[in-house]
Parts: C-alpha cells; structure tokens; sequence
C-alpha cells in the first residue's frame, strides 16, 4: 500500500457543494485512486494541525467476534487491547444489528430515544419493509453535530452504504464509501482506510467515526459458507492491518500522546447451517386469524413481527402471533418491544432466535447469508480504549459492563461535552 | 489481610504452622470450644459465624444433655479486639447440640475481621474473616481456597493446614463430601480400605445423633480447625454428608428399613449439617428453615459464585439403560434450581459466573484400556457398570438434558466468562466445555471448568496400588486424546487449589500433598491453568499467584 504522503501535497483539489447543504469537498490524492471528503459549510481543510490536544477515534470493526482478537492473527488489535482499557464484558446492545448499535455509539441513547431499533424494519407510511438509512430516521441528536455545534470538528468514514445514510451530514467532515462492492453495499476496509487517513491529515478531527466492514461483509457475501473461514481470518488480518495503519498515523503525526482510541464491534457473528432456518411467515400465514395481516421484517438473528390487521384485533392477534413463533423451532424467545427498549418502530413482537440459527423472511430461501446477527448470542463484542492519553489507563482490564451505548458519553466526558436533553442511557468509561 | 502474623502467633501463645491464626488446639481440647470456630458465607455487611460449646462434660455431640447456655460473640477491626464494631448473645443447648450460629451485621465491605465467642468467661480461639466487596464495586482480585473430598479415615488433612499457612484467602470453598459416612473398614487409604484414622462414632451414620457425632469428630481435626479460623468458608454438599450416590428417592448407600427410610435419613443429615455447617441454609443462619443449598455470593462486578446442590432433586443414576442418560424427564438439578443457575448465569450483575459445582459437567468419553485400569478407574470416577461404559453417570454426564440446557443457555444468550469449580472426582482437572464435545475443538466453548482433586479420598494410584505418576499417565493420556476439551488431568495427586480471579482472568493453581498418613505432609506446587477473560477456554500457565 502506497503512503498518501502529508497534507497539503496529497491534496488535488477543493471543490464546494450545491446550495442544498453549502458543503465544500476534497479530493485526496491517495492509493488507488482519489479520496473525496466532504465538509460542512465553513469546514476549513488546510488549518489542521497536530497540535497537542485530546482528540478521541471510535473505530469500529465491524462485526468482530472478542475471541477473533488474538496476538497472532491480529497482532496490531491485540497490542491496543493489551496496551490499553480493556473491558471483556463489551456488550452490543439489542437488536444487536449495525445501524442501530452505530447510533447508540454516537448518540448514548437506547432506540426507544433515537428511533433505531434496527436495520430493518416496517414503515406502515410507506408499506414497505425498509433499512433505517436516512438521515430523517435518526431522531436523537448525536454527538458528532453537538460537538460541531460547540466549535469541535468531527470526522465519519463509515464503510457501509447505510451508515452513510442515517448519519448523513452530521459530521463536519465525512466520507461516502466508495468503492462499493455489488452485494455488500460497502467499501473495502483499505479503501476506507485511506480515507481515514486522508481525512486524519486534512481535517484533523476532534472525533473521528470510522466503521471497517470487511469481517461483518465476509459472512454476508459468501453464500455458500466453504470458504468462510478462510475469507473471515483474511478479513480480519486486513483490518488489523489497517487499524494498524492509523496507529501508525497517529503515532508519526504526534497526536497518539493525546489520543483516546476507542476500539469495538457493533455486534458479534454467529454461523447457522442452511437447514438452522427460521422464517415465521409461513408459519403465521397458516393461522387463519394473522394471514395477510402482519410483516415480519427480518434481522438475521431477529425477526421484528408488525400486525398490520384492525386495531380492535391488535391484542388478541399479537398473543397468538407470540404464541406461533414461540411454538417454532429455532426460536429463542419472543419480547415486547419495550421490554428491551426498543420503541415502536420495532412493531409489536421481536423475536430471536437461538445460537447456530438464522431467520429467513419472507421465505426459507429469502435469507441464504451463513453469517448472522441480531439475536442474543451476537451480544459479546471487542471493546477497548487505548491511546496515549492520561486520560487512558495502560495495560488495565475493567470488570464493568462496557455496552455500544456507553460510547457518546465517553467522547463527551473526554471532549466536555454535556450530556444531551434527558440525558445519556449510557455512562463514560473513562 | 492485616493481621501481623507475629503479633498475633506472639498474642495465640502459639508457634507453630497449624497455628497460624492463633488457634491453640490445646487450650481449646480442655476448653468449651474444643471443636474450634468458623465462619462462612460472607456477603458485603455480614457474615456468618459458628461454634459448638461443650458447657458441660456431660454435653458431647449428639448426647441431648446439657443446659441451655448464653454465648456471647464479638467482632472486631483488630486482633486485639480493642475496635469492636459488632457483637451480641446467642442461647443454645441441647435442641441444636450445643452449636451456635450467628450473623454479624454491620460490617464494612471488602474487610478483613476477627472474631470470637465467650461463654463463662472463656473465650474462644478468635477466628479470622471477611467480607464480600460492595456490589457496585470493582475488585481487583479475589482469591478463594478449594477443596473438595476429605475422608477422615483416609489421612490427614494436611491440605486444610497447608491453605491455613496463607494470608491472602478471601475465602474457602468446599464443593461437597466434607465428611463421609463410612464406618471404619470402609472406604480407608489405599487399596486395603486402611483406616488412617478411624470415624467415630464406628460404624455408619444413620440418625440424627450419628450425623451430629460425625461431625464433631471432623471439627476436632487440628488442620480442619485452622483452616476454619484461617478465613470464612463457602460450602456445598455432594453426596457423602448423607449417603454414597444419593438421589432425590435415595441413595447407593443407604438400606431401607434397615436404615431407616430415605427421608428420615436425609433430614437428619441435613439437620446436622444445618447444626455444625458456617453456611446459610434457606438463605439464614436459623435452623429448621428449610434446607436449600444453592445459593448466590456476590463479590463486586467481578465475581458472582453460585453454589449449587446437585444431590437433592436428582432423579436416580441409571443402572443397565444407559440409553436413559439422555431422557429429558431425568434431572440432576431440578428445574427450580436449573432456572435459578440460568438466571444466574445470564445475569449481567457481574463479570464472572462462577459455579461452585460438586460434580463434573465436562463430559466425558471413557478409552479403550486395560482391564486392570479400567477397573481401578470405575472405581475412582463412579463408572458404571465396572466393565466400562462411556458414561459416568454420577456426574452431569448422566443427566445430559440438565448439561445441554445449560451450555445451550451459555451459547444461546451469548454469555461469557463461566467457570465451573468442580469437586468430587478426587483429581484434578482443566476442562473447555464444548458444546458439541463431538466436532471439538472445531467447534466452540461457551465455558470453563477447572476441578479440584481430594484432600485425602482415595484415587487412581492408590485403588491400583502403584505409585504415583507411574501406569495413571497412560490414563491421562488416552483420556485427553480422546476428550480433546480435557487439557489437563491429574489421576493420583491429592491436594488442594487455589482460584485466584482478576478482571483478565481465573487462574488455579493446582498443589499436591506428600503421604495423607503422614500428619506432617509437605506440599508443592504442581501446575496453573487459566482462563482468559472472555476466551471461554482453559490454557496452561507457568507460575502460581503466590
């Protein structure tokens, strides 16, 4: 991989949006091809300095499992958790999906605050089972618009189509994937590295998101799961090598001695064989009293149940919608949204399934992706903070529990930023 | 701890290693308080405290005679006793044999104390304890003795005395067969049944009375003394507080009619136990409470330990149907209890879901072997029927609906950082546990289990009656080759270990003990086994804790 070498050199070109959102872009000479960032409107790109002050990095591999960390296959990820904070009882929080753990990181609210319970799920305006991957969907504000708002600059490079989405302009600066690979809707882990990096060297963040996706996308783009296991550590040797990459940056530029590197997953990966299927409609479509009258919006290790009947039905139909999918092998469990404070896009029933299954809506063949999450078995995740800063314990493991929601009031005790109107679901770790 | 040990030995007017914490069994053999002082389940405000008093010579274990007596207790920051931060009076007598339980209330957290009991202007030995840290707090180490399996006819107890010899216990924790029922003949040292000490009363305990003598008999031990009044003690039963292989209906060693029945047996058992146990039957420190076992100890974030009783609502061994091992209708825990381990497993209350297990979970796959050796091993690990089954269906291994249940429930809620502390089996043993035993280690474990071997009770060398470490390795080896989630076992080497758990991990040290005839018995060092913080496997390590 070729070095983008330093800001300005790299830089080609400084354009500026249209009048919708007045943003300015950049276009970074970089490996492969140009890096294209974005700013918000007044984003300076030419002032950033590495001048000492405590910046925070949320990088986010995507997907991970904690015992994928390991000294020999992930050498550069195992060094920061060692080297730094560790929490063994990193949690991901339900439904244990992308979309809506990204957002408890930069919000610190749970979904029944932020409207993101998880990727999928029913929209009854649109009548259509739909990712959460607009900006309009996002409905708590997160830390990375608020600390803009108080003169800090932040920073997202996430790897994924529909995280680009939801987070949309939030950041003073972003990056939107690209190259996207076909299936996957993401952008590789090097691609996205080189944006990092370039927006490291340009815009300096304050807070700098970054998702890496490549481990999450191994288990949805190989459909035939023969050469998982191979594409997964390949994966994952890719992301440490890029995590590694930034380390580096950092360490070179002189910010590591003040930075807080916050490393974790948004939720972990489970394998189910083709034949550990589940998929409810069928078996609801079968009960006279639910045919035609509910959706089932599938979330790989979780299905979210909308009845879509009368509203003086609603009770009794949900009680036997629960009942049925209860009654169905492979599922684990079936919960009122509220008990996991999930709000009520999440529907009327969320039910997961159990380790070694999958979900498949509307039809056994609709979901043929091995790897899945969503269900509780997904919840253990890698979570770490390392960085030179003092404000960061070295070499330290915390037996506290350490959850996706705890990520916003970290940042903001690290960066003094107030808690948000209601204040945090979560608690800063540091 | 804080105790200066010089101090304190110099106050004791004791000087050698069994006195460690001052106990003097001289003084206490002609004193009211010959069978010594415990204390036990501690908790972040509280703990228990026990004693027998024998106020008069007339008042032994199990007479029914005696007067009913005023015992006074205090608890104090130092061993002199001069910061007393709790105290109070307790009445006994004959109706609970003279023993006395007390919970002392008003403690602080994560703190050491000392302890003793007064009656007639006679104190005590004062006793050492602790209690647990606050539940929101975040220890940074804890450390607990284990044991399992001390037969009083088989030896001395040198591992109690060897574990008294520590400073750094936060506790002890005995996972079942404290004493034995045997009569003497029965169940000795070695392969000749030899009595190293005989039990008394001399014969098999059935009644009330039996029980509370049995028990009196151990509590004389000097080594068992000390360490009692060395730190609080955690315990479990398994089967031999009753009787050999006892089931809900029953037991291997017990005769109905002749015996008695069942349930008159086991209350009496039971009762004793509740009489002359530091533990908190029905969650108190009352009598005729009721007698559940299984409990839940909390210490901070880091570790919550669930004690579990494996031996009151099981459904009977199979015998010749080994097909039954499977029948989801047999349990080994019973479902009230087997909700609470799922429960407390689930918990994100703390970060480690230490089991407290009295009989193995691991499963296991019996080898092809000789007939000699299988033999002697049907013997040490309860198999069945002595030909040689792949079952030891004492264990977990008999009831494995109970064990699927459990470890589906491990993997299913995506749950972390489970070790099981085992006894029973008299060896040692460090176990991943698979979930699919048959594709391991291809496929994953959702937890750990780490076992302790016996104090004195019989194993492998001696029922051969060869010496240590000679035809045993051969077993160990076919056995780990076979069972790929067995890293490590031990067949021959009696001992004690010591659980030392961080936030980065759970550590056993493994020691082993000289000859358990010799009173004198040195020990050492054998291995250390841990577990990574959310590795959910067992890895070998080079130097004990301390």
């Amino acid at each position: 991989m070729g070095d983008l070498g330093g800001f300005p050199a790299g830089a080609a070109g400084i354009g500026t949006g249209g009048v919708m959102d007045r943003r300015s872009f950049l276009r970074v000479a970089a490996a492969g091809g140009a890096v294209v960032l974005s700013g918000a409107a007044g984003a300076g790109w030419a002032s950033a300095s590495a001048a000492p002050r405590t910046r925070v990095y949320v990088l986010v591999v995507d997907g991970c499992r904690p015992d994928e960390i390991t000294p020999l296959l992930t050498p550069r990820l195992a060094a920061l958790r060692s080297g730094g904070l560790h929490f063994p009882r990193g949690r991901a929080l339900p439904v244990t999906e992308t979309i809506p753990n990204h957002v408890m990181m930069m919000t610190g609210v749970r979904p029944d605050r932020s409207g993101v319970p998880a990727n999928s799920v029913y929209d009854p305006a649109e009548q259509v089972v739909r990712d959460l991957d607009r900006p309009t969907d996002l409905g708590f504000p997160t830390v990375l618009e608020r600390l803009h708002a108080r003169g800090l600059r932040t920073g997202t490079v996430l790897s994924k189509e529909y995280l680009y989405g939801i987070f949309g302009t939030r950041a003073t600066y972003r990056w939107e994937p690209s190259p996207i690979v076909p299936v996957s809707g993401h952008a590789p882990d090097v691609f996205t590295m080189e944006a990092a990096l370039a927006m490291l060297r340009t815009a300096d963040p304050d807070l700098m998101f970054v998702n890496l996706g490549d481990c999450d996308r191994v288990g949805h783009v190989d459909l035939t799961g023969t050469t998982l296991a191979l594409a997964r550590r390949t994966a994952l040797v890719s992301a440490d090598l890029q995590v590694g990459r930034f380390v580096d940056e950092l360490t070179t530029s002189g910010r590591w001695d003040s930075a807080v590197v916050m490393v974790l997953a948004d939720h972990s990966m489970d394998w189910s064989l083709p034949h550990r299927v589940v998929s409810l409609t069928p078996v609801l479509d079968a009960d006279p009293t639910l045919a035609g009258r509910f959706v089932a919006a599938q979330n790989g290790g979780a299905d979210l149940l909308y009845w879509t009947g009368p509203t003086v039905g609603r009770t009794a139909a949900v009680a036997r919608m629960r009942a049925l999918a209860a009654a169905t092998p492979g599922v684990l469990s079936v919960h009122a949204p509220a008990d996991l404070r999930l709000g009520s896009r999440a529907g009327d029933l969320v039910a997961y399934c159990a380790a070694g299954w999958r979900f498949s809506e509307p039809a056994v063949v609709s979901n043929p992706i091995p790897g899945n999450h969503g269900h509780p078995a997904t919840r253990p995740i890698p979570f770490f903070i390392s960085g030179g800063s003092p404000r960061v314990p070295p070499a330290a493991t915390s037996s506290r529990l350490a959850q996706t929601v705890d990520v916003a009031p970290t940042v903001g005790a690290v960066l003094g930023l107030p808690a948000p109107s209601g204040g945090y679901d979560g608690a800063s770790l540091l | 701890m804080t105790l200066d040990r010089r101090q304190f030995l110099a106050s004791a007017g004791a000087g050698v290693g069994a006195l460690a914490f001052g106990l003097d069994p001289a003084a206490a053999a002609s004193s009211q308080f010959r069978h010594g002082v415990a204390s036990g389940d501690p908790r972040p405000s509280d703990v228990l405290l026990w004693t027998r008093v024998t106020p008069t010579a007339a008042s032994t274990p199990g007479s029914g005679v005696g007067p009913t007596v005023s015992v006074s207790w205090q608890v104090a920051r130092d061993w002199r006793f001069t910061q007393v931060v709790s105290s109070g009076v307790a009445q006994t007598g004959p109706s609970r044999d003279h023993t006395v339980k007390v919970v002392a209330g008003g403690l602080a957290p994560a703190t050491s104390y000392y302890y003793r009991f007064v009656l007639d202007g006679v104190r005590s030995p004062t006793g050492r304890t602790r209690t647990a840290p606050a539940p929101t707090a975040t220890p940074s180490r804890l450390r607990f003795g284990v044991v399992s399996c001390s037969n009083y006819q088989a030896g001395f107890f040198a591992s109690y005395r060897h574990l008294a010899a520590r400073r750094d216990l936060d506790a002890v924790l005995h996972l079942g067969d404290y004493l034995y029922e045997y009569g003497p003949g029965e169940y000795g040292y070695g392969n000749a049944n030899t009595d190293v000490r005989p039990h008394q009363p001399a014969h098999e305990i059935t009644t009330l009375r039996d029980y509370r003598q049995r028990h009196a008999q151990y509590k004389t031990d000097p080594d068992l003394q000390a360490l009692h009044v060395a730190a609080p003690w955690i315990v479990t039963w398994d089967d031999h507080e009753s009787a050999n292989d006892a089931y809900d209906g029953g037991a291997e060693n017990h005769t109905p009619g002749a015996e008695g029945t069942w349930p008159a047996r086991r209350a009496a058992a039971y009762r004793a136990y509740d009489e002359w146990m530091p533990v908190r039957l029905g969650e108190t420190a009352a009598l005729d409470d009721g007698t559940q076992i299984y409990r839940r100890l909390r210490f901070g974030r880091l570790a919550e330990l669930s004690m579990l009783d494996l031996r009151t609502y099981r459904s009977q061994q199979v015998g010749t149907d080994l097909a039954a091992v499977d029948d989801p209708a047999r349990t080994i825990a019973g479902d009230p209890q087997l909700r609470w381990l799922k429960e407390s497993l689930a918990s994100d209350a703390a970060q480690w879901k230490l089991v407290g297990n009295p009989v193995m979970i691991a499963p296991l796959v019996f080898p092809p072997l000789p007939a000699d050796l299988t033999r002697s091993l049907t013997d040490v690990t309860g198999l069945l029927p002595p030909e040689g089954v792949p079952y030891n269906v004492d264990q977990w291994d008999g009831y494995t609906a109970d064990r699927r249940e459990i470890l589906r429930h491990l993997a299913d809620q995506g749950i972390t950082d489970s070790v099981f502390i085992t006894g029973d089996i008299h060896s040692a043993w460090a176990n991943d546990l698979p979930l699919d035993a048959g594709t391991y280690p291809l496929s994953r474990s959702v937890g750990t289990e780490f076992v302790c071997t016996s104090v004195t009770s019989n194993n492998l060398d001696d029922i051969v009656g060869v010496p240590p470490r000679t035809s045993s390795l051969a077993v160990e080896a076919a056995i780990t080759a076979t069972n790929r989630h067995v890293r490590y076992v031990d067949f021959d080497s009696h001992g004690y270990s010591v659980l030392d758990v961080t936030p980065a991990r759970v550590q056993m040290d493994y020691y082993v003990i000289g000859d358990r005839a010799s009173a004198g018995a040195g020990s050492h060092w054998s291995t250390s086994w841990a577990t990574s913080a959310g590795s959910q496997r067992v890895r070998p390590v080079s130097a004990p804790v301390a």
